[in-house]
């Protein structure tokens, strides 16, 4: 049963990595920095709570503005270019991010422990979870709060103005424009978000894996990030659910009993889930499918 | 510093820009898909990595020269490119980039499990040419095999300078490069230009993977990601498009990389590396070579 529980909570937290994607994609931006505001989160997150002896809930708030911070700092400069070159500035940017963990060190003594980031071993002892007495399905439930609440915060943005807006700009920045829009406000501001809910995620990250190194952030956790809302399809939330849980649940561990071959298969199924469905795997024809499937009489009315 | 420090520092540096050539191939080959089809192809790299673990499968058989391997790399890599175009880009609609870009991480991650499967993870060593040679200039010593593999490097980009400007193909790859609607409305085959070009970057990352090879002496599936970062931000400070720039960038980054190595240590060095691309960006985006500024 643990097994299942700890599942739930990697699919809940790589649920956060990948909506903070998906805000940053709404806009047509692709951006490989979300690892580092991950990164940043968990940082901030575990040494709040291990050294500050802080409790969880404002460490990931301060972890939350950190990171959203880093990400509108960041936003300024990276969003005036476009494309490809986005695509390198942010991966420089997260490396940049990780190889400061990497070289980063500040520990303090407590009793015959050392605690604290120490440089390429990574941060360990993150005990706040086992040391306040939490089980692993108050630490599930706790986390699928989070999620609930930041996925009913983007859905709700997505179905506002504001997402409008979000999304005019990422289909096509030069008729935004000329609609008035401030397209750097825009591209920066779903950074911001973007970063604070990679933010929120990474301090969660740190404590339930209760030990933090630098490699964990790297290239592959931030391509994993973009995947899950490219591979679910942008038109709703609920697609980079379904890839995470596509991912993590059946790709990674799904997929265990086939043990060497289960790697192979990974690359070769999200290639063939790209040239099968393009749009993702919950596009907008897909969720009118699915509209029509549990209101079928209201749509014969319409059509 | 005195004088010994200094000339260590010189003699890395020289290190550097001499493995730089590799850097420069891969920024060719990322910069070329780029100018004719607008994508990114992340898989370049690792297929880069995995033509070179190919040659060492083709040549495990018989005994075969060095020179053999490098040439086996090269076919393979045009073999694989063209792979790589027909699962990733052939049939998955260009107007839509995320899509493409999505289709060759997962190749990317397809080629890395490919090699750790077949290999079983363990590093395997690769042969170099020259690797015996060192040649002394004043206080400095040049390694053979790395000499070997710059002046390799170089012949390569200088075939490919030709096959661009001087031949018609070269002229069609350019013509879609700039104007797909347009050359095609004159007979040029788009899907045609499009493999060819992939399967020309294929051979060139092929010796870029088997020079990787040569000059480090070993093949790991860890190269590739890395590999990837480097030729990305090659292909960016040289300027999208631009073969000089991604040569030039290639060595510069090859060189610099070794600076921050000797002043800083092996840890921080890509710290610096990415830092500076990062500015760069920001302060010059268009990159070195970069056209001036006009409308699209």
């Amino acid at each position: 049963m643990d097994f299942y529980l700890g599942l739930m909570q990697i699919i809940g937290v790589h649920t956060l990595l990948g909506l903070s994607a998906y805000c940053v994609l709404l806009t047509g931006q692709v951006s490989l920095a979300q690892a580092g505001f991950f990164a940043i989160g968990a940082y901030v997150a575990g040494m709040l709570t291990v050294l500050a002896q802080w409790p969880l809930v404002p460490a990931l708030g301060v972890s939350a503005v950190v990171a959203g911070a880093m990400a509108c700092a960041v936003g300024f400069p990276a969003l005036r270019v476009k494309g490809l070159m986005l695509v390198v500035a942010t991966i420089a940017f997260g490396e940049a991010v990780r190889l400061f963990f990497f070289n980063f060190t500040y520990q303090v003594q407590a009793g015959n422990l050392k605690l604290g980031p120490h440089g390429a071993e990574g941060f360990r002892q993150i005990r706040y979870f086992p040391e306040n007495g939490w089980t692993t399905l108050d630490v599930m439930l706790f986390i699928w709060t989070v999620v609930a609440l930041v996925m009913a915060g983007v859905w709700w943005l997505d179905r506002s103005r504001a997402g409008a807006v979000l999304r005019a700009v990422g289909e096509d920045e030069l008729a935004a424009q000329s609609t008035g829009i401030n397209i750097t406000a825009v591209k920066v501001s779903a950074m911001t978000i973007g970063g604070v809910i990679a933010g929120i995620g990474g301090g969660i990250f740190a404590h339930y894996t209760t030990h933090i190194e630098h490699v964990q952030f790297g290239v592959v956790l931030a391509t994993f990030a973009i995947a899950y809302p490219i591979l679910g399809g942008l038109s709703n939330v609920l697609g980079t659910l379904l890839a995470v849980i596509f991912i993590q649940g059946f790709l990674i561990e799904g997929l265990r009993f086939m043990g060497d071959w289960r790697n192979l298969l990974f690359g070769g199924l999200i290639v063939l889930a790209m040239n099968v469905r393009p749009r993702g795997l919950l596009d907008a024809g897909a969720m009118l499918a699915l509209k029509r499937l549990v209101v079928p009489s209201k749509d014969r009315n319409g059509a | 510093m005195d004088a010994l420090d200094l000339i260590d520092a010189v003699q890395s540096v020289a290190d550097g820009v001499l493995f730089g050539a590799t850097y420069a191939l891969l920024g060719i080959g990322f910069t070329l898909v780029f100018g004719v089809m607008h994508k990114i192809n992340l898989s370049y790299a690792a297929a880069s990595i995995g033509a070179a673990y190919a040659s060492l499968l083709i040549v495990a058989g018989i005994k075969a020269p060095a020179i053999l391997v490098f040439l086996a790399a090269a076919a393979a890599g045009g073999i694989i490119g063209g792979l790589i175009y027909l699962v990733g880009f052939k049939f998955i609609p260009l107007a839509n980039p995320l899509a493409t870009l999505m289709s060759t991480v997962g190749l990317l991650l397809l080629i890395d499990e490919i090699i750790v499967h077949t290999t079983a993870g363990v590093p395997l060593n690769y042969p170099a040419l020259f690797s015996d040679v060192i040649v002394p200039v004043g206080p400095f010593n040049l390694r053979g095999d790395l000499m070997f593999v710059f002046a390799l490097s170089c012949a390569c980009m200088v075939v490919l300078l030709l096959l661009l400007y001087r031949t018609r193909l070269g002229l069609a790859t350019r013509a879609v490069s700039q104007q797909p609607t347009a050359s095609e409305l004159c007979g040029i085959s788009i899907t045609r230009v499009n493999v060819l070009t992939f399967v020309i970057t294929g051979v060139v990352g092929g010796i870029a993977g088997a020079m990787t090879g040569a000059a480090i002496g070993m093949l790991s599936p860890l190269l590739s990601l890395p590999l990837t970062v480097k030729g990305l931000i090659v292909t960016v400070i040289g300027g999208l498009g631009s073969i000089p720039g991604a040569i030039i960038a290639g060595l510069v980054v090859g060189g610099l990389e070794n600076v921050f190595q000797f002043f800083r240590g092996v840890s921080e060095r890509d710290l610096y590396i990415m830092m500076l691309l990062f500015a760069f960006l920001i302060f010059r985006p268009g990159g070195v070579f970069a056209m001036p500024v006009g409308r699209d």
